[in-house]
């Protein structure tokens, strides 16, 4: 578990420089170095007049069960908003409006954000969980034989979470 | 996902899953992972293909039958299991539907008129729109600070 800075919050007072016992707090980047940052150690966060360092876990719990009817009708709905996506951009594209591309790029990217929330609350809300790991096994097995699918991508993520 | 769901899955909704697993892997500063989920949306992104005989009236539709079916199945499914995590998300997309329900029937009235010398934003968060110059200091849906509502840009065609 190592500390993180929200650098939009960060007033520059510099306390966990003073408290960092391995100068990890500070870097020309503006980031902790999470190489030097001592596992749950915590000084600086605490140390903070400005809240603006928080812990990041290493690990996470398991996410909370989700209803069969709950998955289902909330994969329903991430479909329909990803079909909406589909027909605003194919709106967009087939228009040589300004304004009214302008006007479907807005409900495109609306409707995308609201499919990503509905997967997240079907369950893929933790890309460690067995269940994305689960689909990530099932995308290389069926795209074995497709050379444009970027296998390694996928194998490296199961590796890294 | 089961094998039965995988099959019915567009390029769209594997877009939205793996933008969304992306987020989630930028937000736990999993910046390689976030790369690696990119790449993945980008595989689909490009397997995306138009719709040749769309129109706008069918995506009214489809945003109102959200209104009037698929939210109200999601809530009641929420509901029976007291998924309170699903509710929000059903109470935040079901508010962002309508705003677009209502921004679509607008430009139906005032066509172009709508965005003249104006913005449209979008809240990256719960997918909140705003028509307006300058959006609200804090998202009317999720409260989230308006640094993460962005404009949509006016692109020459």
């Amino acid at each position: 578990m190592h500390a993180a800075r929200t650098i939009s919050l960060c007033t520059k007072d510099c306390v966990c420089l003073f408290v960092c016992p391995t100068g990890a707090t500070d870097t020309e980047n503006g980031q902790i170095d999470f190489t030097k940052c001592l596992d749950g150690c915590r000084l600086c966060v605490d140390a903070c007049p400005s809240h603006a360092i928080y812990l990041v876990p290493a690990t996470y719990p398991v996410p909370q069960e989700k209803s069969e009817a709950v998955r289902k009708s909330l994969l329903a709905l991430a479909k329909s908003k990803a079909d909406q996506e589909r027909l605003a951009r194919s709106l967009a594209e087939a228009s040589d409006d300004p304004v009214f591309r302008q006007l479907m790029d807005a409900v495109a990217t609306s409707n995308h954000i609201l499919a990503e929330d509905c997967y997240r609350e079907a369950g893929y809300i933790l890309p460690q969980s067995e269940v994305v790991r689960s689909w990530l096994r099932s995308l290389l097995s069926e795209h074995e034989k497709d050379e444009d699918f970027p296998s390694d991508a996928v194998t490296t993520l199961l590796e890294k979470l | 996902m089961e094998e039965d769901d995988m099959r019915q899955l567009s390029a769209e909704e594997l877009g939205a899953l793996c933008s969304n697993l992306q987020k989630a892997c930028t937000k736990q500063l999993r910046s390689e992972e976030a790369a690696l989920f990119a790449v993945l949306a980008s595989y689909y992104d490009k397997q995306r293909t138009t719709k040749a005989d769309c129109d706008y009236n069918a995506l009214l539709d489809a945003i109102n039958k959200d209104l009037s079916e698929g939210f109200k199945d999601a809530s009641k499914a929420a509901e029976d299991a007291n998924d309170r995590g699903a509710k929000r998300a059903l109470v935040w997309g079901e508010k962002a539907s309508k705003l677009l329900q209502a921004l679509m029937m607008r430009y139906e009235k005032q066509g172009s008129a709508l965005l003249e010398n104006t913005n449209v934003w979008v809240c990256e968060i719960c997918g909140f729109v705003y028509v307006g110059d300058t959006p609200p200091s804090v998202c009317p849906i999720c409260k989230v600070p308006s640094f993460k509502i962005h404009p949509i840009q006016k692109e020459a065609v």
